[in-house]
């Protein structure tokens, strides 16, 4: 549903450098957003078909380049992103943009060599958000594998609340309750804030009754989603040990941290030399040099016995096979990583479990900044997370003084419909609110809606 | 073929015209003529069989270009065959084929007439008339993008199809800021020629008319006369208004935007003012000073040859009694044709500049057989693709121009007029030599070539293809059979 932009809100002029997956998934978004935008790319193909299929205007050059700049009107752009193949090059746009301009500058880095000290960077030149989709997914990868039994774990208030989703398999408790009954089973401060049944997407009510076989979203504080599954009967402990397929970057970011919390980790790769790049790396992990799409040469890194796996090849194509193949030898837990979802009808009936998309978390994290630039007063959206297919959002604002919603308490305000105020993070508490509950000034207010776009706080009034 | 986005888009033009045909109505009112009745019916008409077409929105937005020509073609189908009907129904064109063709010419800014007096209609035909070609001038479709918020990427596709030029390009990210510029420069650039037109003491119904046709580089005079009976004065405000007009817009947006070093600096607008220089010297030497004064020689050769380049057609004097050269070089310029992103019409300025470049390139590689040179305009390489779809269409062009010499020729007319003839109407001039020249009319041909010239114009307008598309049978191939369901599991 798309939300008709109001008058009183800003349109912004954004120049995008970089036609790639993550390129065109912005444009998209962000046209469909109502913004005008320029997309520059070295490659002319890519600017005709960028421009063939969305309203933009495309300039062919490199970004960095002041004529280019000039031509794409870095000059009178409000945000510049540079999602370019090459972080150096994001960079050096970035820079180059910032000189001749006011605009908030947004590059991509993937390169563990920078990424190490990104703040600094950021600091350093002047830049508004510096955004690491391999360093990203591999955080959510950590994530699910702590909850192994959830299909998606995303965090919200700087990682104080969870929202994880999860199946209701047969014979649970939850079969068949409504919610007003969960309620004082369940106890805690754990809310359910949106459910798919049959392709359908609900935010449901205290009369909403769970069947089996539902793909829940619930939010909880951290600390508190472990035990909340444990009391409907879900076994929550934490994988021990990981196979990795693949020694891309991403494989560096998901073992190190994994490493860091102390589990084992085995990493497949293809290539000799990256291989002992990564043991360098990593003292503590187990390299194997082997092709890793062998079904011999896995069978030999144990993927029977691994508790869990992560396919991390850089092709789809392989990482879906990998899945699907680790679901039929072993009982381990997957997290398959897609970086382009191209046939997604036919990905969501292979059951993949839980699914990683890189791209869309960076898409997420741009689009919420240029959406609380564009709202008409100030605004700030924390964190945007996009559910089933882009139907429903969960949106982090956080509540700025004189807020017409402040200090009313939630009974009493008229919400849209379709809205769930789910969360407030009151000076790092986490609050399930009620309905006596009010929204202070400062409070940042996680809102699931299938309501998509919203920009600020007041835009959950009717 | 996604027949129900194409259906939406017909009932929007046809709204549109409807809207418009209010116009000729209002000038009834003014002069207290019954004929204006017509317009009011036809446009009432329009408008009940065009709101059921756009009640529903269409069910998907899938759009390529295939659907962007086919329903630019049908459209200006359409738009013609309603708008020709005030004429006939009223009586002032008798027959149909007369009424659509001078509908069509005036829709396509050809302004080829089949009229023997003009002054024998009244004015809200007269103004009808004229208007079709402020219509056609910039496109209906690109006023249709302007207005209408279309869903999904609908839009380039759309204005790809109507707009002149080898590469269509935005002035601005989106395609509706883009047509609303585009149109903000035509009107008031229109505004600014009607009060210019007054200054020089012309009524305001000729200033209207004449703006009109020079907007859109029509054509189509009020006067039997064409533009000969008014004062200097007059007839130069015309003269650099057609050849503004002739001009690319984007120069236009880059001025207003202060950027002059960049509009000074487009290449195609350069070309054109050297050909036009260039052209207007020819003729000034071949005429010579025996005939006119030296202010009147200038004043004639610059209306003619800004006339016939930027296909607009209107004439200061009969250049069909001028000396042998000077009929050639008008007749080279017909072809030759206006800027790219302009109203007018022809091959376009751009286009010959890439066919000079790549027969020198030919030259060049063919003493240094290996060696690589890319063709360039305005400092930036084209893709081989604008190359070959640049020569496609210069050869398009010819096939089609002499199979309607051919289809001409069996009237018994002599080749000049024939030749001139076709020249004229798929270049959107309006009036070629002899027979046609500016003091004749294409009354004298055959219903039969009639046709054929409206089909010349029609093709001309949108610059070959989309029309070719349309009577493409590939392109309606499967139109009617549904999508196949998907298996269930």
């Amino acid at each position: 549903m798309e939300r008709k932009r109001s008058s009183k809100t800003k349109v912004m002029n954004i120049v995008i450098v970089g036609c790639g997956k993550v390129g065109i998934s912005l444009v998209d978004k962000l046209s469909r957003e109502g913004n005008n935008i320029t997309v520059v790319d070295k490659n002319p193909a890519r600017v005709q078909m960028v421009t063939d299929t969305y309203d933009v205007i495309g300039v062919v050059g490199n970004g960095a380049n002041f004529a280019v700049q000039t031509e794409a009107g870095v000059a009178e752009s409000d945000i510049f992103i540079s999602v370019t193949g090459s972080d150096e090059l994001n960079l050096l746009c970035c820079i180059a943009a910032k000189r001749s301009s006011n605009c908030a500058a947004i590059a991509r880095v993937r390169t563990p060599d920078y990424s190490e000290d990104l703040s600094y960077l950021k600091g350093k030149l002047g830049l508004t958000m510096i955004i690491n989709p391999e360093k990203e997914s591999s955080q959510e990868i950590v994530r699910i594998l702590c909850l192994p039994t959830a299909i998606g774990v995303s965090s919200f208030a700087r990682g104080r609340a969870e929202m994880v989703r999860i199946k209701v398999p047969k014979n649970n408790m939850l079969h068949d309750k409504t919610l007003a009954q969960l309620g004082p089973q369940l106890g805690g401060s754990v809310l359910i804030c949106a459910v798919e049944r049959d392709g359908e997407v609900h935010i449901p009510a205290g009369s909403f009754r769970l069947k089996e076989g539902d793909q829940v979203n619930f939010i909880c504080p951290t600390r508190d989603s472990r035990s909340f599954l444990e009391r409907i009967g879900f076994n929550t402990r934490q994988v021990r040990n990981t196979l990795i397929i693949g020694g891309s970057r991403a494989a560096y970011y998901l073992a190190r941290q994994l490493i860091q919390m102390g589990v084992e980790v085995c990493i497949i790769e293809n290539n000799r030399d990256r291989c002992e790049e990564l043991s360098d790396l990593l003292p503590k992990a187990t390299i194997i040099h082997g092709d890793g799409t062998d079904a011999d040469v896995l069978r030999e890194a144990g993927i029977e016995y691994a508790e869990s796996v992560v396919p991390l090849t850089g092709i789809d194509e392989e990482n879906i096979l990998l899945t699907l193949h680790t679901q039929e030898v072993s009982g381990a837990k997957v997290v398959t990583k897609i970086n382009r979802m191209m046939f997604p009808e036919a990905i969501e009936k292979l059951n993949l479990g839980s699914v990683v998309c890189p791209k869309d978390i960076t898409t997420n994290a741009i689009v919420a900044y240029v959406r609380s630039r564009s709202a008409s007063k100030d605004s700030n959206i924390e964190t945007l997370l996009r559910l089933f297919d882009n139907r429903v959002e969960a949106i982090e604002f956080v509540a700025q003084p004189g807020s017409p919603v402040l200090d009313i308490p939630l009974k009493s305000l008229s919400l849209r419909d379709g809205l769930l105020i789910s969360c407030i993070n009151r000076k790092g508490r986490i609050l399930i609110p009620g309905g006596d509950e009010c929204i202070q000034a400062e409070d940042s207010v996680i809102i699931v809606t299938t309501h998509t776009g919203l920009r600020e706080l007041e835009d959950i009034l009717v | 073929m996604n027949t129900s986005v194409i259906r939406y888009i017909l009932g929007w033009v046809m709204l549109i015209e409807a809207a418009f045909m209010l116009l000729p109505c209002g000038v009834a009112v003014l002069y207290r003529e019954q004929v204006g009745w017509y317009f009011l019916g036809v446009c009432l008409a329009e408008l009940a069989s065009a709101l059921p077409l756009i009640r529903k929105k269409p069910r998907n937005n899938i759009f390529y270009i295939k659907e962007g020509c086919v329903a630019t073609a049908l459209a200006w189908i359409v738009m013609s065959l309603i708008g020709c009907l005030p004429f006939w129904l009223s009586g002032e064109i008798p027959s149909f084929t007369d009424a659509l063709f001078e509908v069509i010419s005036g829709f396509t800014t050809t302004g080829a007439s089949i009229l023997p007096s003009v002054e024998a209609l009244s004015y809200c035909m007269l103004f009808w008339r004229s208007f079709t070609h402020w219509i056609g001038g910039m496109g209906v479709l690109v006023f249709l993008l302007a207005v209408l918020q279309m869903p999904g990427g609908f839009h380039m596709n759309l204005m790809k199809a109507e707009s002149p030029g080898p590469s269509v390009g935005k002035l601005r990210p989106k395609v509706r800021q883009t047509a609303r510029t585009l149109y903000l420069i035509y009107l008031g650039m229109t505004a600014l020629e009607v009060v210019l037109l007054l200054l020089g003491k012309m009524p305001l119904f000729d200033a209207l008319t004449t703006s009109f046709g020079t907007a859109g580089t029509g054509g189509f005079g009020i006067k039997n006369d064409s533009i000969m009976g008014y004062s200097p004065y007059i007839q130069w405000v015309v003269t650099i208004f057609m050849t503004l007009f002739g001009v690319n817009f984007n120069f236009f947006y880059l001025l207003l935007l202060g950027r002059w070093r960049q509009a000074l600096a487009m290449e195609e607008v350069k070309a054109y003012f050297v050909i036009i220089a260039a052209a207007t010297g020819v003729i000034m030497l071949n005429i010579g000073r025996g005939v006119m004064g030296f202010a009147d020689l200038l004043r004639h050769a610059a209306f003619q040859v800004s006339s016939i380049i930027t296909t607009t057609g209107f004439a200061t004097i009969d250049f069909n009694l001028w000396p042998q050269a000077s009929r050639t070089v008008l007749v080279l310029l017909m072809f030759i044709g206006a800027c790219a992103g302009s109203t007018g019409g022809g091959m376009k300025v751009s286009r010959l500049l890439i066919i000079l470049k790549t027969a020198l390139r030919e030259v060049h590689s063919y003493i240094f057989p290996k060696s690589v040179r890319s063709i360039k305009a305005d400092d930036k390489a084209l893709s081989d693709d604008v190359v070959r779809s640049t020569h496609v269409f210069f050869v398009t062009l010819i096939l089609i121009f002499a199979m309607s010499v051919l289809c001409l020729s069996f009237e018994n007319a002599d080749l000049v007029t024939n030749f001139t003839a076709v020249a004229a109407t798929i270049n959107n001039i309006g009036p070629g030599l002899e027979l046609v020249g500016p003091t004749g009319n294409f009354a004298p041909f055959s219903p039969f070539s009639k046709y054929v010239l409206m089909f010349d114009m029609l093709v001309g307008r949108l610059e070959l293809f989309p029309m070719l598309v349309l009577f493409y049978p590939g392109s309606w191939k499967g139109t009617f059979s549904r999508p196949r369901q998907a298996k269930q599991a």
